[in-house]
């Protein structure tokens, strides 16, 4: 059973790695709470489940998913965002809250209040030995985790573009003195967070067959604290951040059984973390 | 006689004044941003329900106590929170308020889900306070709080606390007191937000964890910062504006919710230090009248 | 992007006109529900099923003549607002009765407000125990009505059923944590425990918007029981099931009143197939009332009814009975509420109120086909009888 329990701990991490990357890479160049991130992946849901639903093929919709995102992403951190960066940083947070609920409110009056069904067969097939079991959902969100780490990992260490945007993240200003277009990279960060946020969209959108309206709500705060027990814009700290709150919670529910919600779990996780490590668990000063 | 309805919306819109205020002297004026402030206002609310339903206390002690333990509460809880900075800082304010919610939903001393009920408005000559003279009780109570705001602002404690949110290493530097003034700047604001958490719960007459959840901490922190924050009359402008628009948008119904994040939207990308603030077009237009009317007096 | 600023401007301002444009000479009956915002699947249920009523009503002439009109507000399950709309229901549109659509938390802190004015109310769902009741003066609020179950009935009914006739001796329960979960899983393990059976384990996940049930399944797992009984709503309901056999668990599974929506069938897919739910819809219930509604609905809407829009509607049509008996004096119409005899309501036939609390039997329904269809029936009246409150 605690192999289960494992197991059931290290699928939640993922789902919640999925969700925090992009905000992680977003926050790293941007230094926004872009609380915003999740009504982008709701809407990557939103935009795959229409076109699941025109064309009917999974990994399709998971592209126009990732894309519909990527796009609104662009235009939130064009028009939104840009114009923000040099105030107090509390003015994007709540530039951010506010589009978040207006994001939510138009997809309930576009959509409608209830839950749309995203039932795609990914054509995995299901992994069971003995009592130990992982749906193909699962092990496809596995998967895509470590391949956009992949693929993250060879954009940042291995391209021109990759190099301009760490050093963005350090210091845009000198960066921006050795020629390197600043605002283009900010625009590929957001594309490339906002197209991950999407493809978490779409990915539990199928695992949970379920789509609606207020579905970022948790994921609004709860990769918010991953994302800071991580070290804000560590790229490996918010996967390890992910795995510890998925295995935490997993344990305290499933085997020490102490009657305290989830989120509680994962929030006093992060004030003891914090206490003795100010800046997350990988992060620096 | 006002209206039950009108008296029901100023008290509402009292309340969040209030509570904006409070949360304005921790992240306006001391430059501490939180974003769990709905948390010491539910430790008041419970605070002055149990006092009043349990021990029998009545209305006038127990919104005190109120205060009390929300300010204490905010000692204990400002501690950690001293060890971390910026969107850390924020970010672990939000826990604290899961936390403090989750205790009132899993404790089953605090009336768990079910809440607490019976906490009715307060006795004075011998009968129940009518709605009318509760809400005057609290407009009492906040232009007290308005007096301590302004006499905060003009003293050594402002100033520090203003060093503090410019620039936290140069006021240290200075020899300001971060702890101290930090300590001090958080407990004031929840001891304040408890206050008004008493006030909420013996209008509401029955109160429940979710209505001091995450939610609320955002409206909280919507209403300064859309007034103008760290400006006097900002909160109080928030408050009233976002308290009222759901009520007066009633009409429109379904997208009223809409409305509201537009709203806050569309403000804070085109006047991004709230109504008040100071490059907005507010106090520009107050100023160009005023000098205006100079030239030719 | 100034211009734009203005035109929304003008938007908002004009919608707020047509709002303000009514009037006439009808009887007008309150209703709030939260149309927006989390909760606003079920308040546009709920909306629209009572809609759907009003049509009804109105189709065929009214109430003696007079044309019933509906105020409807939205409270976004914010009981605050609540509070606003139930004293500008009283104030400002002077309705004769009202109806909740709203959860517990809305519906709670309005009743004492009813109860003062004396209008009278009927909830449709909301399950909090206080509602019907004064913890103060420790006597009922006798001008509010709840069509729906109290939690406590509802979970010693299903718990009468599954220990009855499925034989469950080993149980396990898992319910969402607000007062709804809590009240019938509370009623559902006094009851099992009273006839014999053993409660395994216990747990409670958050609500709302709990996804991931793994960690509490694999743990009921472990003691390998006879029957899980889960109290929450259909998202989360959807989710147990298809988890519970993902994870190879074979024991019966049984819900309640939440569970009670064609979305609930739609997410659960296969998984759904045999569940059992105790709850107040009988979908193969000929009697008229309950294959219009569900045909009507379907047609106004182009989906199927759930269980809280089934039970607004009953609220409403409750409301309206009494009306047309006793006018439109609340004090009237109260009244005619109280002496409410064998009323034939599309949730069952209601035979009295206690306490302001319905009496009625509880239905047993399996997924089959996916469809509910009807297993059994809870009549039992030590069971389906509210207990006395004190």
């Amino acid at each position: 059973m605690l192999i289960q329990q494992l197991a059931n701990g290290i699928a939640i991490g993922s789902v919640y790695a999925l969700i925090s990357l992009g905000l992680t890479m977003v926050y790293g160049i941007l230094r926004i709470l872009h609380v915003a991130h999740a009504g982008i992946y709701a809407l990557g849901a939103y935009v795959g489940w229409f076109s699941f639903r025109l064309i009917g093929d999974f990994w399709l919709s998971l592209l126009i998913g990732m894309a519909g995102s990527a796009l609104a992403g662009y235009f939130v951190q064009r028009y939104l965002y840009s114009p923000l960066l040099h105030l107090p940083r509390i003015a994007p947070l709540i530039v951010s809250i506010g589009l978040f609920i207006a994001m939510e409110e138009t997809f309930r009056i576009i959509a409608g209040p209830h839950t749309l069904t995203y039932n795609a067969r990914v054509g995995l097939g299901d992994l069971s030995i003995g009592n130990f079991q992982l749906t193909e959902t699962q092990i496809l969100i596995l998967f895509i985790t470590g391949l956009i780490l992949v693929i993250l990992w060879a954009i940042l260490t291995r391209t021109r573009t990759g190099l301009a945007m760490r050093a963005c993240a350090m210091d845009a200003e000198t960066t921006s003195s050795f020629g390197v277009n600043v605002n283009a990279i900010i625009a590929i960060n957001f594309l490339l967070g906002s197209a991950m946020a999407g493809a978490a969209g779409v990915l539990i959108g199928v695992y949970d067959n379920q789509v609606w309206p207020t579905m970022g709500s948790i994921p609004a705060y709860k990769s918010l604290a991953i994302v800071v027990l991580g070290g804000l814009g560590n790229i490996p700290g918010t996967v390890l951040a992910s795995l510890v709150v998925g295995l935490a919670e997993t344990f305290f529910i499933g085997v020490v059984a102490i009657p305290f919600p989830r989120d509680a779990v994962a929030f006093i996780a992060m004030i003891l973390v914090l206490m003795f490590r100010p800046y997350g668990l990988l992060g620096k000063a | 006689m006002m209206s039950g309805y009108l008296i029901t919306i100023l008290i509402t819109v009292l309340v969040y004044a209030i509570l904006a205020h409070s949360l304005n002297i921790i992240t306006g004026h001391a430059g501490q941003i939180s974003l769990g402030h709905a948390a010491f206002f539910g430790i008041g609310a419970y605070t002055s329900a149990l006092f009043y339903t349990q021990a029998g206390v009545s209305f006038w002690v127990a919104v005190p106590l109120a205060a009390l333990v929300a300010g204490l509460v905010g000692i204990f809880l400002g501690i950690p929170c001293l060890r971390v900075r910026d969107d850390f800082l924020a970010i672990t304010t939000m826990g604290i308020g899961f936390v403090v919610e989750a205790i009132f939903l899993y404790i089953p001393f605090f009336g768990g889900a079910m809440g607490i009920g019976g906490i009715n408005l307060p006795h004075w000559f011998g009968r129940e306070m009518t709605k009318s003279e509760y809400f005057f009780l609290i407009l009492i109570v906040f232009l007290l709080l308005l007096l301590l705001d302004r006499r905060l602002g003009r003293s050594w404690i402002g100033l520090a606390w203003s060093s503090i949110r410019e620039d936290e290493q140069a006021a240290e530097a200075m020899g300001v007191d971060l702890v101290r003034f930090k300590v001090l700047a958080f407990v004031l604001g929840s001891s304040i937000a408890g206050l008004a958490g008493g006030f909420y719960a013996h209008f509401l007459t029955f109160i429940m964890p979710q209505n001091f959840g995450f939610g609320q901490s955002i409206v909280i922190l919507c209403m300064v910062v859309f007034g103008g924050i760290g400006t006097r009359w900002g909160p109080f402008l928030g408050a009233i504006i976002l308290g009222v628009l759901p009520e007066i948008s009633r009409p429109i119904m379904e997208y009223r919710t809409l409305v509201y994040g537009v709203l806050l939207l569309a403000m804070m990308r085109f006047q991004p230090g709230g109504l008040l603030g100071e490059e907005s077009i507010l106090p520009k237009m107050l100023r160009r009248f005023q000098s205006h009317s100079s030239e030719k007096g | 992007m100034r211009r734009f600023m203005y035109l929304a401007l003008w938007t908002i301002f004009v919608f707020l006109f047509v709002g303000l444009v009514q009037a006439q000479d009808t009887i007008k009956i309150g209703f709030f529900a939260p149309i927006t915002g989390p909760a606003a699947a079920d308040g546009t249920s709920a909306k629209h099923a009572v809609e759907l009523g009003l049509k009804e009503v109105n189709d065929a002439g009214g109430i003696k003549g007079k044309k019933v009109e509906l105020i409807i507000y939205d409270d976004r399950l914010n009981p605050q607002e609540a509070v606003a709309i139930a004293n500008k229901l009283i104030e400002k549109d002077k309705v004769v009765g009202v109806v909740s659509g709203s959860y517990s938390g809305p519906t709670r802190v309005t009743a004492p407000i009813f109860q003062k004015a004396e209008i009278p109310m009927v909830a449709g769902y909301a399950v909090h125990p206080d509602v019907t009741w004064d913890p103060t003066q420790k006597k009922p609020n006798d001008f509010i009505f709840r069509n729906g179950f109290l939690g406590e009935v509802e979970g010693a009914a299903a718990a009468e059923f599954a220990v009855k006739n499925l034989k469950a001796k080993k149980i396990s329960i898992i319910s969402m944590d607000n007062d709804f979960g809590r009240a019938i899983s509370a009623g559902f393990a006094a009851r099992a425990e009273k006839l014999g059976s053993t409660i395994l384990t216990k747990q409670m996940y958050k609500f709302p918007g709990e996804k991931d049930f793994r960690p509490f399944l694999t743990r009921i797992k472990e003691g390998n029981p006879d029957l899980i009984f889960a109290a929450g709503y259909y998202n989360e309901a959807a989710s147990i099931v298809r988890q519970a056999k993902e994870l190879g668990i074979t024991a019966q599974i049984m819900g309640e009143e939440g569970f009670d929506s064609p979305k609930f069938l739609e997410i659960a897919g296969p998984a759904a197939e045999g569940v059992i739910i105790a709850t107040n819809l009988d979908r193969d219930d000929p009697r008229p009332v309950v294959q219009n509604f569900l045909t009507n609905y379907r047609k106004a809407y182009n989906e199927d009814a759930d269980m809280v829009g089934a039970s607004s509607y009953d609220a409403f049509m409750i409301l309206v009975d009494a009306i047309k008996k006793a006018g439109t004096d609340p004090k009237a119409i109260q009244k005619a509420l109280l002496e409410t005899k064998d009323y034939n309501g599309l949730t069952g036939k209601i035979s009295r109120f206690i306490q302001g609390e319905v009496v009625k039997p509880v239905q047993i329904q399996v997924v089959k086909g996916g469809k509910f269809r009807r297993l059994g029936v809870v009549d039992n009246p030590e069971v389906i009888t509210p207990p006395l409150k004190q």
